[in-house]
């Protein structure tokens, strides 16, 4: 844990300055990783990038390898297994980086505090660029919170009159 | 004497269906199970003992324990072999050693955890592993391999749950593979020992998003029959609502990565777009998209109860509306189902080793169904045959078949639902064990809970995801590398599951 703390701070931005230009050109490319939740917060991304909503519109894409990603988006729980797996993911992405936490157990570790096996969320453990709670947090919630890095709204209805995206379900 | 009488020939304990068997009796079961098809579910520990639980007709539980000695119990894996992924799970969380097991490599404890054996009486100390965790082969794959070996996850950037697959590969053909796990273990176990029940119920819900709402229903019946209190019909149609709601839902989802694997984007796109239009009408009703924490022990919890019906109707025009389109589509597909046709091909021999059910065995022949047992689906439920060769083409319109089915019962729950309110009954928490089971989207999800001073005790899970792993292991040799995201998606292979 000691060791990622120091990756994590050695190789992080300071103030919150731009990642890179963006723009339609310019998509934020996303690395995600699960490390160890129930998967609903990966659900709702795969909704999200599936093609009902406008993700690639509002500026971002998903990447499959941490190489080509600006940013490193978590969903779940940090088990002891993972967290190499995650430093590693991050070692290998290229600077200027950041990092995303989607839903509650990536940011508190949620319904999966410490104990033996996890470590909790990435909370005070890592400078967090962008938190998203909810268990799971709708995919128009990811999406506006994803904007929120460019400081815009996406485009259209906002979750305030969606009923299904003002939800969270516990 | 068959298997079911070596469990009934043992001593009676305080739950009417569970047996307390000594070690002779215990091996002589373990060789009656070699002859017997008795449907086993699985095998856990609680530190002290060692129980099995079968399921000899229907959705009845008959149970064996055996005392441990001296930490170790003969392993039911030689008849059994899902019961090794239990075995070796067991070992990892108290120490309990799985004599003649057919295989003892840990499953999820690769010594990176702040506790070996951390349900013991005494845990261990800390594992000294730094690092990533490696591949450790099994003693077939270390006596046979030839060829290059590579592997796949646990982070692919795909939104899938952490698992790694080890592969040999000659030319772009798959040789053999065995799988890593553990990635996704956040200690289920220990989280339910000595939890409030309702906290309980709330975990249960996040063993696996996708089939949240089958394990709430299976966990709160457990509760339920430990209680010795039944829900009313209208609660248990609520629950069915739910139930079949989540089948469509996650159907979905699975045939939209299924698509987009096999290269049909519009197909896949239009999956989740009718994804997308029922969870519009249903989360504002029920109050969630992903239906975690409406069915609670002793009732259901929704947001506006008395408009489920009015809800079902909404979704069976949706459906009338959309469905037939989509069912053309897929079938129609200019190379969807030639991209799938013969490829990782699950066989009736497969699916009896790995005792896997849900809609993967009913793909390849396989006659399950726990809906068919349970009241609550009493004159809903009915017998469909489709496609059962067992492919993932078979699989796939298995999966579409039963949205279609799932489409037409919640059409006929609509107006027998009316103006149903819902609610809750209180239950008070005697001390107890219950048994409790749905039909998730792959298959049976059964949980057994011991309630002790108004807590939960313990919990036992049973997911198809551990038989999903084996069967996923077993059908990769001979297929094209290219081909593993279709098959692990369309088994259901799910790390969040399996890990516990
Ligand atoms: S935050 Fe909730 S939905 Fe997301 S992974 Fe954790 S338990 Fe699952």
């Amino acid at each position: 844990m000691g060791l990622i703390r120091a990756v994590f701070d050695a190789a992080f931005r300071q103030g919150g300055t731009r990642l890179k230009p963006v723009g339609p050109r310019w998509p934020l490319l996303l690395f995600h990783v699960d490390t160890g939740g129930c998967g609903g917060c990966g659900m709702e991304l795969e909704a999200l990038g599936a093609g009902a909503y406008d993700v690639q519109g509002a500026g971002f894409g998903f990447v499959q390898s941490p190489r080509a990603a600006d940013v490193l988006l978590i969903t779940g729980s940090l088990t002891r297994t993972m967290a190499p797996v995650l430093e590693a993911a991050w070692q290998a992405m290229p600077t200027p980086k950041g990092v995303i936490c989607v839903g509650n157990c990536a940011i508190d570790g949620g319904f999966f505090p410490e104990n033996y096996t996890t470590m909790g969320g990435l909370d005070r453990k890592v400078r967090i660029d962008l938190r998203i709670p909810g268990c799971p947090p709708t995919p128009l919630q990811v999406l506006e919170g994803l904007c929120s890095l460019f400081g815009k709204r996406p485009e259209g209805e906002t979750s305030a009159d969606h009923g299904a995206g003002s939800s969270t379900s516990s | 004497m068959d298997a079911e009488a070596h469990i009934r020939a043992g001593a009676e304990t305080e739950t009417p269906w569970r047996y307390r068997l000594d070690e002779l009796a215990w091996r002589d079961l373990v060789d009656g199970l070699k002859q017997s098809h008795l449907p086993f579910v699985g095998v856990w520990c609680d530190g002290v003992d060692v129980h099995a639980l079968f399921l000899p007709h229907g959705v009845q539980p008959l149970a064996a324990t055996l005392a441990l000695e001296d930490g170790r119990y003969p392993a039911l894996s030689p008849a059994r072999a899902v019961s090794s992924l239990y075995e070796r799970m067991i070992f990892d969380l108290y120490g309990a050693e799985a004599m003649w097991a057919t295989d003892v490599r840990p499953l999820v404890d690769h010594e990176v955890w702040s506790n070996t054996t951390p349900l013991a009486a005494s845990p261990g100390p800390a594992g000294g592993h730094k690092g990533m965790i490696a591949f450790q082969p099994s003693d077939a794959w270390a006596a046979e391999t030839v060829g290059v070996m590579t592997g796949i996850g646990p982070a692919t950037g795909a939104r899938e749950t952490p698992l790694h697959t080890a592969l040999v590969l000659d030319g772009e053909t798959i040789t053999r593979a065995e799988t890593l796990s553990g990635y996704a273990h956040r200690g289920l176990t220990q989280r339910w020992k000595n939890s409030r029940v309702d906290d309980a119920c709330r975990l249960s819900g996040r063993v696996v998003a996708g089939c949240s709402a089958a394990h709430q229903v299976a966990f709160c019946q457990a509760v339920e029959a430990a209680c010795g209190e039944t829900i009313g019909h209208e609660v248990a149609q609520l629950r069915v609502v739910l139930l079949e709601l989540e089948r469509c839902l996650q159907h979905l989802y699975t045939l939209g990565g299924l698509a987009r694997e096999a290269g049909a984007l519009l197909v896949s796109s239009r999956c989740m777009w009718f994804r997308e239009q029922i969870l519009t009408e249903t989360a504002p009703v029920i109050g969630s998209r992903l239906l975690m924490d409406h069915c609670v022990p002793g009732g259901v919890n929704l947001r506006a109860a008395t408009e489920i019906g009015t809800l079902c109707t909404r979704i069976a025009e949706l459906g009338e509306e959309i469905y037939p389109t989509l069912v053309e589509l897929w079938q129609g597909y200019a190379g969807l189902a030639g991209r799938m046709a013969g490829v990782g091909v699950v066989n009736s021999a497969v699916l009896e080793q790995v005792g896997l059910d849900g809609p993967v065995a009913r793909a390849g022949g396989g006659d399950c169904d726990c809906r068919r047992d349970l009241r609550m689906y009493d004159g809903l439920w009915r017998f469909t045959a489709g496609r059962h060769d067992g492919s993932v083409e078979d699989r796939a319109a298995v999966l579409l078949d039963e949205i279609g089915e799932s489409l037409r019962m919640l059409t006929e729950l609509g107006p027998r639902l009316g103006l149903t309110a819902g609610g809750r009954i209180d239950l008070t928490y005697p001390d107890g064990e219950g048994v409790g089971m749905a039909e998730g989207p792959w298959g049976t999800i059964l949980y057994w809970v011991r309630l002790q001073n108004g807590r939960v005790d313990q919990v036992f899970m049973r997911d198809p995801s551990a038989s999903a792993l084996l069967a996923y292991e077993a059908a990769l040799p001979g297929q094209a590398v290219a081909d593993i995201g279709l098959i692990r998606a369309s088994l259901g292979v799910n790390a969040a599951a399996l890990d516990g």
